[in-house]
C-alpha cells in the first residue's frame, strides 16, 4: 500500500478523532492538491443540526470560500484535487464530488448503508452522467482504524447523565472481518 | 393572461368538499412506487435502523417508565411503527429513541435497576404483511399496518389544494430567481397541512429556497440543499436562545428565508419531534439531482413533489430512485406532477425550463 496515501489518510484520521472528541459521527477528510493539504474537515451534523454537513461538504465550502484556493470560477474547481476520507463517501457526497470534478478519492472503510462509491450505488463512475466525468475511488486505507473509531463513537459514555453508570453490557469489539475481496477495494 | 395549468388545478380543488377523498387519477400528481408490499416477505429484506433501548428488570415500574417516556420528548413520529416495550420471557426492554434522532446516550429517569441504554437494530417501517410482521418482530415488536386497496393516505381535496398552492408558490420563487439571473429552480417546504404535523414539527412558517450556483460561483448551491440549510440554521438558532440570532452568511443562503418567530412564541423544543425535515413535505420545480435526493433522505423528509422530471440527472425516479434503494435507513414518498409531462411546452411557459443535463 502506497505510503504517501497512508500518510494523507493519517491526517484524515486525525480529523475523525477530532469529530469523536466533539461528539460527532467520527468521519474526517483532507483534500490534497500539488502535494499539500488544502483543506481538512470533519462531520458537523450534530452541531449544525444539519444532516448534510458531512466532512466532504464542509471542506468543499472552505475551498470555494478561499480566493487563494479558488482564484477563478471554473466548472470543475476540484479537477486537480484528491480526496482522502476515512469512510467511503455517501451517495450525496459522491455526487457532490463528481459535480465538482474531483480527480480521485481514497477512503478507509466501506459504507454499507449509504456508500456512493459502489457499496450501495456507484455514483462515482457506474452511474452515467451527461456531463460530469467519472472518478476512481479506492478503499482499504487505514480501514481498521476507520472502523474502530466509529465503534468507539457508538459506545461512548454519556458524561451528561445524572448518575453515570458503568457500561457492563457494552463491550468494544475489536475483531474486524475482512472484506469479501482481498486487498483494497477498487471502486472505479 | 391565460390561466396556467397550476391555476386551473387550484380552481378545481378549491370547489367542493375539502374532506372528500378524490380518486387516484384525480390527484394532480402520480406517485412513484418505492417497493412492492410482498417484497417484504423475505427476512433479509427487513430494513432496520439503530435505536437506544434499556432493560427494565422490574415490571412494576413499567407505568412509571412509560409516563416518563411520554414526557421525555424522545418519542418522534418516525417511531410510530414500533411498539414501546418488548417482552422476552420475563425480560422487559423499553424503546427510548432512534440513534439517528438522538446520537447521544439518552438520559434515564430515576427508576430502580434500569440497565445502561444500549443500541440494537429495529425495523425501519411498519409491517405490510403478516409474514413480514413475523420477521420484523424478531428485531423488535412492530405495528402491523397493511395497505388498504386504493387507500390514498389522507389525500383529500383540501390537501390536494394545499399541494397545488404550495407548488404554485414554488414556481413563483423559481421565476423570481430567474429574474436575478439564477437558474429557475426552487424548493419549498410549506407549513404542514395537518394540525398534528404542524404542532409536532413546530413549523409555523414556510421556507423557500432557490438555486444560487450562478451568483455564488459554487456548483453545489442547489435549491434543495440551500433550503435544508435554511431550515437547519433556523432551528439551531431558535433552540440556542430565545432571542433571534443573526441570519446565516448571506453568501450561502437563499435570499427569501423567513424570519425566526418572535421570542417566547415558540414552545419549548421537543427532542426529535422537530428533527431535520421529519414529517415535512418538500415541493420543487425540478426533480432533485442525486446529491440533493440523498440530502433529503439524510434529512428524513416525509415526501417530495416535483414538476419537471430530469431523465438524465434526477435521483427521485429517473437515473436512480434513492428512497427505493435497499439498505438506506429512511424512505420518503415521491409524487411527480401529472400535467407537466402531458402538456407540451409547460415548463417553458411557466418560465422554468432548464437544460436536460443540469443537476437540479
Amino acid at each position: 500500500m502506497n505510503s504517501e496515501h497512508l500518510c494523507w489518510m493519517k491526517e484524515a484520521m486525525a480529523m475523525a478523532e477530532e469529530a469523536l472528541a466533539a461528539a460527532e459521527v467520527p468521519v474526517g477528510c483532507v483534500f490534497v492538491r500539488d502535494g499539500r493539504i488544502i483543506a481538512r474537515a470533519r462531520n458537523r451534523t450534530n452541531e449544525l443540526r444539519n444532516a448534510t454537513r458531512h466532512a466532504e461538504l464542509e471542506a468543499i465550502d472552505e475551498i470555494l470560500a478561499d480566493a487563494a484556493l479558488t482564484p477563478a470560477r471554473t466548472a470543475y474547481p476540484l479537477a486537480g484535487t484528491t480526496l482522502y476520507v476515512t469512510v467511503e463517501p455517501c451517495i450525496m457526497c459522491a455526487s457532490a464530488l463528481r459535480q465538482m470534478g474531483i480527480k480521485e478519492v481514497f477512503y478507509g472503510c466501506e459504507n454499507d448503508r449509504f456508500g456512493g462509491c459502489g457499496s450501495v450505488l456507484g455514483v462515482n463512475s457506474k452511474l452515467v452522467h451527461p456531463k460530469h466525468a467519472p472518478y476512481k475511488a479506492t478503499g482499504g486505507y487505514l480501514r481498521e482504524d476507520a472502523i474502530m473509531v466509529l465503534r468507539r463513537f457508538y459506545i461512548t459514555e454519556n458524561a451528561n447523565a445524572p448518575i453515570p453508570k458503568a457500561k457492563v453490557n457494552r463491550v468494544l469489539k475489536t475483531e474486524i472481518l475482512p472484506r469479501s475481496t482481498s486487498g483494497p477495494a477498487n471502486r472505479d | 393572461d391565460k390561466l396556467s395549468v397550476l391555476d386551473t388545478q387550484i380552481r378545481k380543488y378549491a370547489d367542493g368538499n375539502p374532506q372528500e377523498v378524490p380518486s387516484e387519477e384525480d390527484l394532480p400528481f402520480t406517485r412513484i412506487k418505492l417497493y412492492r408490499d410482498d417484497e417484504e416477505d423475505e427476512l433479509s429484506s427487513v430494513r432496520t435502523q439503530a435505536a437506544w433501548v434499556v432493560d427494565l428488570p422490574d415490571a412494576r415500574h413499567t407505568a412509571t417508565m412509560l409516563q416518563w417516556l411520554k414526557k421525555s420528548g424522545l418519542e418522534t413520529p418516525t417511531m410510530s411503527h414500533l411498539k414501546r416495550i418488548r417482552k422476552q420471557e420475563a425480560r422487559l426492554t423499553v424503546l427510548l429513541a432512534l440513534t439517528a434522532e438522538c446520537p447521544q446516550v439518552p438520559t434515564l429517569p430515576n427508576v430502580p435497576a434500569l440497565s445502561e441504554p444500549y443500541v440494537i437494530e429495529v425495523p425501519s417501517s411498519a409491517a405490510l404483511t403478516q409474514i413480514s410482521l413475523k420477521h420484523k418482530n424478531t428485531f423488535w415488536p412492530t405495528v402491523y399496518a397493511p395497505r388498504k386497496k386504493g387507500e390514498l393516505e389522507g389525500w383529500t381535496r383540501g390537501r390536494a389544494l394545499w399541494a397545488c398552492e404550495a407548488m404554485r408558490r414554488t414556481v413563483e420563487e423559481a421565476r423570481a430567481a430567474a429574474e436575478r439571473d439564477e437558474l429557475p429552480i426552487a424548493a419549498h417546504v410549506p407549513v404542514p397541512y395537518e394540525t398534528e404535523d404542524r404542532e409536532a414539527t413546530q413549523m409555523s412558517t414556510s421556507f423557500l429556497g432557490h438555486d444560487t450556483r450562478t451568483s455564488t460561483g459554487h456548483p453545489l448551491r442547489h435549491a434543495a440543499l440551500n433550503l435544508i440549510r435554511s431550515i437547519a440554521d433556523f432551528r439551531a438558532s431558535s433552540s440556542r436562545s430565545a432571542a433571534p440570532s443573526p441570519s446565516p452568511s448571506s453568501v450561502d443562503s437563499p435570499t427569501s428565508f423567513p424570519l425566526p418567530p418572535i421570542a417566547g412564541e415558540a414552545p419549548a423544543p421537543r427532542n426529535g419531534a422537530h428533527y431535520l425535515l421529519t414529517s415535512l413535505t418538500l415541493f420543487t420545480t425540478h426533480e432533485p439531482c442525486i446529491m440533493c435526493s440523498m440530502a433529503l433522505l439524510h434529512s428524513r423528509v416525509k415526501e417530495v413533489f416535483y414538476l419537471v422530471p430530469l431523465a438524465k440527472t434526477g435521483g427521485c425516479g429517473s437515473v436512480a430512485c434513492l428512497p427505493a434503494l435497499k439498505g438506506v435507513n429512511h424512505k420518503y414518498n415521491i409524487g411527480k406532477w401529472r400535467d407537466c409531462e402531458s402538456v407540451p411546452g409547460w415548463a417553458e411557459e411557466e418560465g422554468i425550463r432548464i437544460n436536460d443535463d443540469v443537476d437540479a
